[in-house]
């Protein structure tokens, strides 16, 4: 602890080399923090997945409806204590580019599953009540500017529903109480998409809710096995497996951003241990000195190490905090609602700390224990 | 110059380390950004493969991708009728009315299902796609349920070989042939008879008819029949166009990523040259001042010194290419967002794409050397001689 001043001192020594390396592991740490905040989101979805709703879809594939009058069928399987269902409308709002998820559901049944999507009760009676009303996750009502009470009208994207315009009322802003929902979405009563649809009572996938998350798995088998042989051959499966699949199919995410990160730290290693080179060499005659003094090889060692830490660990901190600030779910909104708005956690903020930590510590490995094995003699001969 | 760059060039080789380490960390940024920039390449040209000049494809008008368009039955016969479609030697019309279905299957890898585009094609819809060739087996016969998958499905999803049998729109399909297409999107795809394909998945009619013209320059005269004739509601696309068009959400995305990636990690790498420039600087006062009182001009030191910071990186460029070549060629896969599917193509590294590699990290040196041959150029003379 008392070498914490000369350690300090040390790191001022050049000023303008310590600054650019703290900044260069600050960057490192800012990206990582960047990408580490895009996988959270994936997995945030998968955890708060609600353990006793079950999605079924039509066993082929998702995209692939079923008809209505399953609702029934799925109510009265034991261990169901509620059921709920929704459709892709796949709508075009003014521009294809323009892409969010549009959800043709049963309002009152989709809101009594999906707690999650919080609105005030004004708008939820509102929105029950307006046939052609819609509720709008408050992300995508920033980015467009949507009001309460504005109207917004949809190309038809998907032939089924035939090809006039459909128009809607907003009735509520909703915003997310969980990764579950995503608040880049739009959800409109399916009545009034179904009106337009050949063939008309058709949905895409059922939501139902279980009495005991422990059974799930066999409650969705009882729903499976009920239409198996039918037209409409069903795979159920709970929330969590069906929102870690969709994730999935976006590729395989982990190893890209993985590689990406390892890339950071690599070429912050080079960087960082560069300057620690510099800086013991530059203190050769200065080392040497100390050793003469009485100063043990170990202390030097550790020395040079804590440099290397404080440095590093600085330069972390800001580029963690810098990410922790900036980074959220509004500037990256580029999956197009896949996956709700994220930012950096306060769990990220350590780790990409602690890894600054490292890069530090690692990096002044090579120059201290050089600095500690230096020869005294030939040292003190060297000029600098 | 020639004197003084040498001297700069030399100097280099006298901190090897320093200037080993800093090559590196540039050489790293460049091969994140060479290797993140192939995978928009090649998702790219995977599409783009796809598309043949001398081909047509229509799709209901306001359709943005084939999964939301749609053709009815009765007017195949229309369009098969019309003058610009090229004939098969025996007179049938070279149109192929498609369907594509997605269905659901586990990759080979993890098991997870991913989606895979089926396609319902007509029979002669591989004298339209003339870039395809069977590796192995037979096309399928029209009117039996047999179907073809192409080479990057049979290496990606269980249960897709020759001779097995698939299970989808409630029916066996048996594989009879796998083809290649030069590295074309449909080597993610099965393809199957569309007769048998519209009752197996419910639908009535098609998506979308590819045709090929009798030359790529029929295309304008093409699209004014279709627009005159008030029985069809459609609108027709080059084909190369099209799967162009179908790769831009993506590709567009992935080359954001790329891009918000090597950006931030430049800086951190400029800072590093930067650090090594202004130690070269540092180290050599007492030689800049020589040069000065030689009579070199300041603009002649600052020149050097870039050149030595632009060289430096240089080395670190090609150095990163060189580590991002092994990716070149190995399969990967991503969901198209515009489909919808997954679309298995290769990391593709262009020349261009390494000579932008070395542009930029030529960038970075020029970036990270400014300010301390700057500092060089500004230091003192009388100063910068009686320093140790």
């Amino acid at each position: 602890m008392k070498f914490i001043g000369l350690v300090l001192k040390s790191a001022r020594r050049s000023k303008r080399r310590t600054a650019l390396t703290m900044m260069s592991v600050a960057v490192a740490v800012f990206l990582f923090g960047a990408l580490r905040a895009i996988l959270d989101g994936f997995d945030a979805v998968a955890a708060a997945s609600s353990a006793t709703r079950i999605v079924t879809i039509r066993s082929t594939s998702m995209i692939f409806s079923m008809p209505v009058s399953h609702t029934e069928v799925i109510r009265s399987t034991s261990g169901v204590t509620d059921v709920t269902w929704a459709s892709w409308f796949g709508g075009i709002y003014k521009d294809p580019k323009n892409f969010f998820g549009q959800f043709a559901v049963d309002p009152e049944s989709y809101l009594r599953m999906y707690p999650e999507i919080l609105l005030t009760p004004e708008e939820r009676t509102a929105f029950i009540d307006d046939r052609t009303g819609c509720i709008v996750g408050d992300g995508l009502a920033k980015k467009y500017g949507f009001k309460v009470g504005d109207k917004m009208t949809l190309q038809v994207g998907i032939p089924v529903y035939g090809s006039r315009d459909f128009d809607f009322t907003i009735r509520g802003i909703y915003r997310a109480g969980g990764a579950a929902v995503d608040n880049q979405s739009m959800m409109f009563h399916w009545k009034y998409a179904d009106e337009r649809s050949t063939p008309q009572g058709q949905i895409g996938w059922y939501i139902s809710r279980v009495d005991n998350p422990d059974r799930a798995v066999q409650v969705a088998k009882a729903i499976d096995d009920k239409f198996a042989n039918s037209p409409y051959e069903t795979k159920t499966d709970t929330e969590q497996a069906f929102s870690a699949q969709f994730a999935s199919m976006l590729g395989n995410l982990n190893l890209l951003l993985g590689s990406v990160a390892l890339a950071v730290v690599i070429t912050t290693l080079f960087v960082a241990g560069n300057t620690m080179a510099m800086s013991v060499r530059e203190r050769t005659t200065e080392i040497a000195v100390m050793r003469t003094l009485g100063f043990p090889a170990g202390t030097i060692f550790l020395l040079v190490i804590g440099e290397g830490l404080v440095v590093a660990g600085v330069g972390g901190a800001i580029g963690a905090l810098a990410s922790r600030l900036i980074v959220n779910g509004e500037y990256l909104g580029l999956t197009g609602g896949f996956i709700p708005a994220f930012g950096v956690s306060n769990m990220n903020v350590v780790s990409g700390i602690g890894l600054s930590a490292l890069i530090g510590m690692l990096s002044a490995l090579i120059p201290a224990s050089a600095a500690s094995r230096l020869k005294i003699v030939d040292a003190l001969r060297r000029v600098a | 110059m020639g004197l003084i760059t040498n001297y700069n060039l030399r100097s280099m080789t006298v901190r090897k380390g320093t200037a080993a380490m800093t090559a590196m960390g540039i050489a790293m940024v460049v091969a994140v950004f060479v290797m993140t920039m192939a995978i928009a390449q090649g998702f790219r040209g995977a599409l783009v493969a796809s598309g043949s000049n001398e081909n047509a494809i229509l799709l209901r008008k306001g359709a943005t991708s084939e999964t939301v368009s749609g053709v009815l039955r009765s007017q195949l016969p229309i369009i098969e009728a019309m003058p610009q479609v090229a004939r098969a030697p025996d007179g049938h019309p070279l149109a192929s009315p498609e369907l594509v279905v997605i269905i659901a299957l586990p990759r080979v890898t993890d098991g997870a299902p991913a989606n895979v585009p089926v396609r319902g094609v007509g029979p002669l819809a591989f004298e339209i796609r003339n870039t395809l060739r069977f590796v192995e087996g037979r096309r399928f016969t029209p009117g039996t349920r047999e179907i073809n998958v192409g080479r990057q499905a049979v290496n990606r999803f269980r249960g897709v070989a020759l001779g097995n049998e698939l299970k989808f729109g409630s029916a066996s399909w048996k594989i009879v042939g796998t083809f290649e297409a030069d590295g074309a999107s449909f080597e993610s795809e099965v393809w199957g008879d569309v007769d048998l394909m519209q009752p197996a998945f419910q639908r009535n009619g098609y998506q979308s008819v590819t045709l090929k013209l009798v030359a790529p320059s029929a295309f304008d005269s093409l699209q004014s029949t279709i627009g005159g004739d008030p029985r069809l509601d459609l609108k027709g696309y080059p084909e190369r166009d099209y799967y162009e068009s179908q790769s831009e959400t993506t590709g567009t995305l992935m080359r954001i990523f790329g891009i918000f990636v090597t950006t931030i990690l430049s800086i951190g790498a400029v800072f590093g040259a930067m650090n090594t420039m202004y130690a070269a600087v540092a180290y050599r006062t007492r030689e800049i001042g020589t040069l000065r009182a030689l009579g070199f001009s300041r603009v002649r030191i600052i020149a050097a010194f870039l050149v030595e910071s632009v060289a430096l990186a240089l080395i670190g460029g090609a150095i990163g290419c060189i580590l991002a070549l092994p990716v070149h060629g190995v399969s990967t896969g991503a969901l198209n967002m515009t489909s919808f599917t997954e679309l298995a193509f290769k990391f593709r590294i262009t020349p261009l794409l390494l000579g932008l590699g070395i542009v930029f990290s030529a960038l970075m040196g020029a970036v990270g050397g400014l300010l301390p041959a700057l500092r060089a150029a500004r230091i003192p003379v009388a100063r910068a001689l009686r320093e140790i």
